[in-house]
């Protein structure tokens, strides 16, 4: 399971580039830490969650009701990274040529031209991905899990870093489309920001008189670093006892539920406790890494049968009940 | 949970389930325990005396292997009509070989019955007249329906075939402690094993029924279950000290022991007035187990006379007062008729003994009409080998099936030159009265008594003289039973006789055709009466109550009668009769009663002695060795799975773990070994870890509850780094084993300072 790493990673031109010191990635998560925390007031352990999320490779779901900062997140990080952004406003009438990029005939050149969709980005934001058609969402999931977008029969190479940040909408279940199970899988995490409590909430309010601090916000890192920080995180040894230790997890969700974590969900359970490790300064896993990470990462890969039990409280289970060494 | 953690290694593996596989066989095991109790029960108690062992054998086998065979084949309901159908015909093969035509047995379904629940309620099995083929018939049934259901994997209903079977022979008598308790621990375990193999159980539980089954052996060595048992007490109560000679012979009504040492008891048992000396017999023996000898046979009624000898003979009369109570009736051989009180409630034996029904109390009298057989020696010489057809039949010729050739051999080269039977009676006796010593302090050998005593004992008393001497007659053929009573007694007038309880004696008759049984003797007789006036002179000396009679007290003993009885005579030409040296005043026989016998109770020592098993009279040293293996056994397992259980065990290994960090392995290995030991510390002061916990949360836990020692944050990271980054030195291990070490001391300075790892 240690190198997975390498399978998950992209086919990219940048021929594995030379890892940062643990250290500096530390010190660099904090960095974007902060620079996210003067929009976004709270959150701590979400924003860290998407950060770590980034330099684990992986895409995130926010799920929340609207109007919690789900949106603000994805920007001010992608502004907190000197890279290419882009935006996607999922619809009901979105297409999926409109998502991956479309075939145009140029009178002039009298040749079809490739016009790129917002999906060729290093951090793409899908808005309420749930409103958009099934069809539609699932143009997204060769995109997320390839790094590639196939177009007309012509395949094309999604920029490296390329990180999905999506978020949905818990409210109007009629007018949505539920993400199909097979791409919900494909997010490493899935988080749930709630409301902010009261002093939050007022300080929030009191920096949003006047100008808004995300027009003001800058970029503290560049494409390169996080590429390299990615690499150190990849990096990260994850021992024998660790891995065997997420097995057991993966395992009693399968027992317990009616369908438990796939081997990708373990996949992206380790390499989110690696983000995490190397976040915090270390350069190999422990079990408390696979611990904060699990309910984020395993809890919307789990079906249950039972309405009382979610995939949530599975995983609380399973951490409750596996042993650790 | 890798399993280089010392601390995990007992919890996997108590719930670790094994295969139901080990448990079948377990039960089935326990099943193979419950039948061979009690067919050893049938072997030792019955066809090793009578013969049959190798069909009972046979038989037990057969029902073995087609039970196994039939298992598959044929359903519940045909194997228990087979079963029945198998006990029926078996049973029926034993009624007619007892000479009970099957239509009456039918028709006296009720004698049967009453015959069963005799049996049940005490009766050892070996009494029955033709017990070797009641075993045989007995056998099958159960043997073949309890391991027919047990291949059928329903163990408790196969456990009661088997559990019936050695239920009938405790209540018999004939199962002992030790075998029952085996059988039972086997019926337990197949059924508690059965049901574990049903239900997939762990090594935890099957650990939960040895402490059981041990605890159940210790309870059930304290506790007598069965009062009509063998077995008076439990198995480690040593009745120590010797018996008395006359309870051994002479307590139980159906069979006579043989003791090792005995005391002789002085007191006063009864007078007899008698127109001549003789022996009083009080029982006759006719099958002999090795180490017992049993009647066999039933009782009837008296009704007022009884048959007498074939040949001549002549009558006497005595006159019989019991100075104390007794539980048989001393006569001359053989009784005629008997008048008297209490004599209503006697019953007859099928050997011509009469016996009381009910004790027979201080005072009471009677008397009996005797056969005195007298023949000649000539007349017995001819009398010829024609025996009728119910001695052919009878025990009387039974030797127990481990008779050693060894002990045939000697016998025929002591009679070689014997032509008949009488001749051949009288080389024994000679023989053993010549090349053997009276004792009476013997040790009791373990095996064949006759054979032990020919073949390698020196000296013995008159038991052992007298179970050799019928014996060895049985192994030439002759026809011999072994009886017991009193001998003669101290002569006080001419007519009259007391006896004492060192009377009490054993000896021999011998069946001669046209003649009846004669009397032989043995036991060397001059010793006999220098041992047994010793005592008696002790006796007078201390002033014992109850010892004398006022007719007997004044006359000396070196004054008493040569030994031998008229009974005795034909080998001794039959000439001695009793010497006049009594003494004259007989008309104050009335006052004797008053003035000695009132106050004497019965002798302590016979209470004592009557019981006549051999386990009280063996050596310490055989009896443990099997019994106290097996329940020394069990308690160990019991033991071991106990503190298995309690977690002893693992409780003392981890305290020496916890001082000692034991030889160094790779640093990795080391750093995790003083991480545990810093837990177990830990553990004593605070919690457990708990097993979802990790180390980090464990210890950030703890140090919420208490400041915690930088020291133990630094194992910790000592063993972090060791367990999963994989890159660990070898001084950061032996810096954290010193940190463990320090702490371990700091913490429980009492034998701390010897660790220097």
């Amino acid at each position: 399971m240690t190198n997975t790493n390498t399978t998950a990673r992209p086919a990219s031109d940048h021929s594995s580039p030379n890892p940062l010191p643990v250290d500096t990635v530390s010190t660099l998560s904090e960095e974007i830490h902060d620079n996210i925390s003067r929009v976004i007031v709270g959150h701590d352990e979400a924003i860290s969650h998407v950060v770590t999320a980034i330099l684990g490779r992986g895409h995130v779901l926010l799920d929340d009701v609207p109007g919690v900062g789900k949106t603000m997140l994805a920007r001010s990080i992608a502004t907190s990274v000197d890279c290419e952004f882009s935006r996607v406003q999922f619809t009901p009438d979105l297409l999926p040529t409109d998502v991956t990029g479309v075939n145009v005939f140029n009178q002039k050149t009298r040749e079809f031209e490739f016009r790129p969709g917002p999906v060729f980005a290093n951090i793409v934001l899908g808005d309420e991905i749930n409103r958009a058609p099934p069809k539609t969402q699932s143009s997204l999931l060769e995109a997320m899990e390839e790094g590639q977008v196939t177009v007309d029969g012509t395949t094309r190479q999604l920029p490296n870093p390329f990180t999905v940040i999506a978020t949905q909408n818990a409210v109007e279940p009629n007018r949505t489309y539920d993400l199909p199970f097979a791409e919900v899988d494909r997010f490493m995490k899935k988080l749930h920001l709630g409301y902010p409590d009261p002093d939050e909430e007022s300080e929030m309010l009191g920096r949003t008189v006047g100008q808004h601090p995300i027009d003001s916000l800058e970029a503290v890192t560049d494409l390169e670093t996080i590429v390299r920080a990615r690499e150190t995180v990849a990096n990260a040894t994850v021992e024998a006892p660790v891995r065997e230790y997420a097995t057991r997890l993966a395992g009693y969700t399968r027992e317990h539920a009616h369908i438990g974590i796939s081997p990708r969900g373990t996949i992206s359970l380790l390499q989110a406790a690696q983000a995490h490790a190397v976040s915090q300064g270390r350069g190999y896993v422990v079990p408390d890494d696979v611990k904060h990470v699990a309910p984020v990462v395993m809890s919307h890969r789990i079906k249950t049968t039972d309405r009382e039990r979610d995939g949530r409280s599975v995983v609380e289970d399973a951490l409750e009940s596996v042993s650790v060494e | 949970m890798s399993s280089r953690s010392k601390r995990g290694v007992t919890s996997v593996d108590l719930d670790g389930t094994v295969g139901p596989r080990a448990f079948r066989i377990v039960a089935l095991g326990g099943i193979g325990i419950l039948t061979a109790s009690y067919v050893r029960v049938l072997h030792q108690d019955v066809t090793s005396v009578v013969g049959g062992t190798e069909t009972l054998f046979a038989v037990v086998a057969a029902m073995l292997v087609a039970a196994t065979v039939l298992a598959y084949t044929i359903r519940p309901r045909t194997a228990i009509l087979a079963a029945t159908v198998a006990a029926a015909v078996g049973f029926s093969y034993y009624l007619n070989a007892a000479g009970v035509e099957l239509g009456v047995a039918i028709s006296a379904w009720d004698a049967l019955l009453s015959d069963a629940i005799t049996l049940a309620t005490g009766l050892p099995i070996l009494r029955m007249v033709e017990a070797g083929t009641w075993a045989l018939g007995f056998a099958p049934g159960p043997v073949f329906l309890s391991w027919y259901l047990a291949m059928r994997e329903r163990y408790v209903w196969s456990v009661v075939p088997g559990g019936f079977a050695l239920l009938f022979l405790v209540l018999t008598g004939n199962a002992g402690i030790t075998v029952t308790m085996l059988g039972t621990l086997g019926a337990i375990t197949a059924v508690a094993f059965g049901e574990l193999a049903h239900r997939d159980g762990s090594i935890a539980q099957a650990d939960i029924l040895a402490i059981i089954f041990a605890l159940m052996i210790a309870l059930s060595l304290s506790v007598t279950v069965i009062p009509g048992g063998d077995n008076g007490g439990p198995v480690f109560i040593d009745s120590d000290g010797p018996q008395t000679l006359e309870g051994t012979i002479d307590s139980s009504p159906g069979h006579s022991g043989i003791g090792g040492q005995v005391d002789l008891s002085p007191e006063v048992r009864f007078t007899a007035e008698s127109e001549r000396a003789s022996y009083w017999r009080t029982g006759v023996y006719d099958r002999f187990t090795g180490d017992e000898w049993v009647r066999t046979g039933e009782t009837s009624e008296y009704d007022g006379s009884l048959e007498s000898p074939p040949g001549d003979y002549e009558t006497v009369e005595q006159e019989i007062d019991l100075e104390t109570e007794i539980g048989t009736m001393p006569m001359a051989a053989h009784p005629l008729s008997v008048e008297g009180s209490g004599i209503g409630v006697a019953e007859v034996t099928d050997h011509g003994q009469i016996h009381p029904v009910e004790t027979l109390l201080e005072r009471d009298e009677y008397t009996v009409e005797s056969a005195v057989l007298d023949p000649e020696p000539n007349e017995l010489r001819t009398a010829g080998r024609n025996y009728p057809d119910e001695i052919q039949a009878s025990e009387y010729r039974q030797t127990p099936e481990d008779t050693s050739s060894e002990f045939e051999d000697e016998t025929a080269d002591i009679v070689e030159h014997a032509d008949n039977p009488y001749e051949k009676a009288v080389a024994i006796e000679s023989h053993l009265r010549s090349s053997k010593d009276y004792s009476l302090d013997v040790e009791k050998p373990s095996g064949n008594v006759a054979e032990d005593f020919l073949l390698e004992m020196d000296e013995g008393y008159c038991v052992y003289f007298a179970t050799a001497m019928t014996q060895m007659l049985r192994s030439e053929d002759v026809p011999a039973r072994y009886v017991t009573g009193y001998a003669e007694g101290q002569q006080v007038d001419d007519d009259e006789w007391v006896v004492r309880g060192l009377d009490a004696h054993a000896w021999v008759e011998v069946y001669f055709p046209g003649h009846g049984w004669v009397e032989f003797e043995p036991t060397p007789p001059g010793d006999r009466q220098d041992a047994h006036d010793d005592v008696l002179q002790d006796a007078r000396d201390e002033g014992q109550s109850g010892i004398d009679t006022e007719q007997s007290e004044d006359i000396p003993l070196e004054e008493e009668e040569e030994e031998d009885p008229d009974g005795d005579g034909p080998d001794e030409n039959g000439t001695e009769d009793p010497d006049e040296n009594g003494s004259e005043d007989g008309t104050e026989s009335e006052e004797r009663n008053e003035s000695n016998g009132n106050e004497s109770g019965p002798d302590p020592d016979d209470s004592g002695g009557t019981d006549t098993e051999s386990e009280d009279e063996e050596s310490i040293l055989p009896s443990i060795s099997f019994e106290d293996a097996v329940i020394g056994l069990s308690l160990v397992v019991g033991l071991v799975a106990g503190i298995r259980r309690s977690g002893v065990g693992s409780h003392v290994s981890r305290t020496a773990h916890l001082y000692w960090h034991g030889s160094q392995d790779t640093p990795a290995a080391d750093a995790e070994r003083a991480y545990r030991r810093l837990e177990i510390l830990l553990e004593r002061t605070y919690r457990p870890r708990r097993e979802n916990e990790s180390v980090r949360e464990y210890l950030a836990t703890l140090s919420e509850t208490d400041e915690l020692d930088p020291r133990i944050d630094e194992v910790g990271k000592t063993y972090e780094l060791a367990k999963y980054s994989g890159d660990i030195s070898r001084e950061r291990t032996d810096e954290a084993i010193e940190l463990v070490d320090e702490l371990a001391r700091e913490r429980l300075p009492v034998i701390g300072n010897s660790t220097d790892a």
